[in-house]
């Protein structure tokens, strides 16, 4: 016990001070004895403005005091009886602690019990007073100082909860980071291994055009042959060369350029693929929008991966293949945070930014893989039709340019969408006249959507 | 005129062999190979090709040093050169041959024969 309650000093001034304020203190105390008591201690307790004081006979009784109170808290203090009608023991303060969050309670009991007393504190009781110790000085401190402790763990939580979402904040960005690097480093290795089998590739290579020329001194297996080689040639050259442009894309070569032309032009160079597929290209490139400055090279290299992506994703399903593709210029209005992507020139809130959109009507990719669609070397497709680099390199490059590349599934028409965010000149206003500013969202990379952000 | 001499200098053995031989099974070039490029202008000077195949990563001297010799020999210094690299993917030179930012020729390895031979003749039809 706090020798303090047993003191019968004034406390000092400046320890703490009186509120000025009416404190709105529920008492929950069955006798009517007791009760009386209580208030004529509380009334010569020295409080600047005197506590207004609601009494509650049974434990249903304070819970509908509290519950009715229609305020937060509902009130300032608790002082508690465990011995009621309806409720006895230390479940009793469970029970009002579980109505009344956020309200220090002090309990007020019969008997000098020191066991209960620290059980009772340690269940968040702010205090334990014997009745018969009861004077209007130590009612006056321990509410005050059960005011001041339950602030201060309030304050506490607050920082604990601030603490806990900077370190969750933290473990994304160091995640993040690992990612890079782990990234940074495939990407070097990568480069060292490339080189080294671009030259026997080289020479199986001309190995193979030496006997194509000699096609009629080669029976039905030799021709098998030739062809399986040349195809495995193939394979192997373009995993190699996905690498080489994964090592390298650092280099960007931007200069101003309307992301309508990059779109045109990446659709002609897919020409073939559109055709041979019969796929139906759902265009609206129509807005006018801001020029903004890219590589065109390597943002047409997203742009037909993504492309490919979304005509396998269909003729692989089996469904009517179906690209709709459209740019779009508006303000970023939000970035999720768990993109753990806050670099001070990436996109932010509040950016103008352009975004070019390809959906196609394809199967879309089952949630648990979605956050795997960025690992090099990591593919849905069967083995041999994907080198498992295209997206990671599409997303490294949309990177290297400090937008976001988003990916998610979408429905009506069910779908997979993926959204190429890229920084914006600020807007100046009059020049931005004619483009509509619609509200952009980024969102994490593996939410589906059902409604649509923008328009 | 006589049959165009080209001479390929690469580090790499059997890749300079296989290329030989496809080129002198066309029965169009007098082909000459050289896998140490420290021998690359000794070489040049001796067979006076008519285009060079120059591989860029080989050790002790690459590509830009060998082609910095040849280009030094006023007797080579007008020989075309072919840089024929892995640095470069088929996907950035479109399955031909690009000009690299120092204005040589690149082609990447691997390339298919025929395309090889078609940047060849290109070349040597406008070094005449």
């Amino acid at each position: 016990m706090n020798p303090s309650h047993e003191s019968n000093e004034k406390p000092r001034e400046g320890l703490f001070e009186p509120p000025d304020k009416s404190l709105r203190i529920l008492c929950i105390e069955d006798s009517d004895g007791d009760y009386a008591l209580l208030r004529e201690h509380l009334r010569d307790a020295a409080f600047q403005v005197a506590p207004e004081l609601v009494r509650a006979v049974s434990l249903q009784n304070a819970v509908s005091l509290i519950e009715e109170s229609g305020r937060t808290p509902s009130f300032d203090l608790i002082l508690l009886d465990l011995s009621l009608p309806d409720s006895h023991g230390p479940e009793t303060l469970d029970h009002v602690n579980n109505v009344a969050h956020r309200v220090p309670v002090i309990i007020l009991s019969g008997n000098e019990d020191h066991d209960l007393a620290v059980k009772m504190v340690q269940r968040g009781a702010q205090d334990y007073l014997p009745k018969h110790f009861l004077s209007g000085d130590l009612l006056l401190r321990s509410i005050l100082y059960a005011l001041e402790r339950h602030r201060s763990r309030l304050e506490m939580s607050a920082l604990n909860e601030r603490l806990s979402k900077a370190t969750h904040d933290l473990k994304t960005a160091q995640m993040h980071l690992i990612q890079v690097e782990k990234l940074d480093s495939l990407g070097r290795l990568a480069a060292g291994v490339a080189h080294e089998v671009k030259n026997p590739l080289a020479t199986l290579q001309m190995g193979v055009d030496y006997f194509k020329r000699r096609e009629d001194q080669l029976d039905e297996s030799g021709l098998m042959m030739v062809k399986y080689m040349q195809e495995a040639i193939i394979s192997a050259d373009g995993i190699i060369s996905g690498m080489v442009d994964y090592s390298r894309s650092d280099a960007l070569e931007l200069k101003l350029q309307s992301p309508n032309i990059v779109v045109r032009r990446a659709l002609s160079m897919i020409r073939h693929e559109i055709i041979k597929h019969n796929v139906r290209v759902e265009s609206d490139l129509t807005l006018p929008i801001q020029d903004v400055s890219i590589d065109e090279g390597k943002i047409a290299q997203v742009l037909i991966n993504v492309l490919m992506n979304g005509i396998q994703a269909m003729v692989g399903a089996g469904v009517e293949p179906i690209l709709h593709i459209k740019t779009l210029f508006g303000k970023i209005e939000a970035i999720d945070r768990d993109l753990g992507l806050r670099e001070y020139d990436r996109i932010r809130v509040q950016d103008m930014a352009v975004v070019i959109e390809v959906r196609d009507e394809g199967p879309g990719v089952p949630q648990d893989k979605m956050n795997r669609l960025f690992e090099p070397f990591y593919t849905t497709k069967p083995t041999g039709e994907g080198t498992g680099l295209g997206l990671s390199v599409a997303k490294n490059i949309v990177d290297l340019h400090r937008g976001h590349f988003q990916i998610s599934n979408v429905e009506n028409p069910r779908g997979f969408r993926v959204r190429i965010f890229l920084k914006a000149r600020q807007s100046t206003g009059a020049s931005e006249a004619l483009s509509p500013e619609l509200a952009l969202t980024v969102e994490a990379l593996n939410e589906t959507e059902s409604k649509p952000h923008i328009p | 005129m006589r049959t165009p001499r080209i001479l390929m200098i690469d580090d790499d053995v059997p890749l300079t062999q296989t290329v030989r031989i496809n080129l002198e099974d066309t029965g169009r070039y007098e082909v000459r190979v050289e896998n140490n490029p420290r021998n690359a202008l000794a070489t040049a000077r001796e067979f006076q090709p008519d285009l060079v195949l120059l591989d860029v990563v080989m050790p002790e001297l690459d590509g830009g040093d060998v082609s910095a010799l040849l280009r030094s020999d006023p007797k080579l210094a007008k020989v075309p050169i072919i840089m024929v690299t892995a640095l470069v993917s088929n996907q950035e030179t479109g399955q031909d041959a690009s000009i690299g930012s120092g204005g040589q020729i690149m082609v990447a390895k691997p390339i298919h024969f025929e395309k090889l031979v078609l940047v060849i003749e290109s070349v040597l039809s406008k070094a005449q």
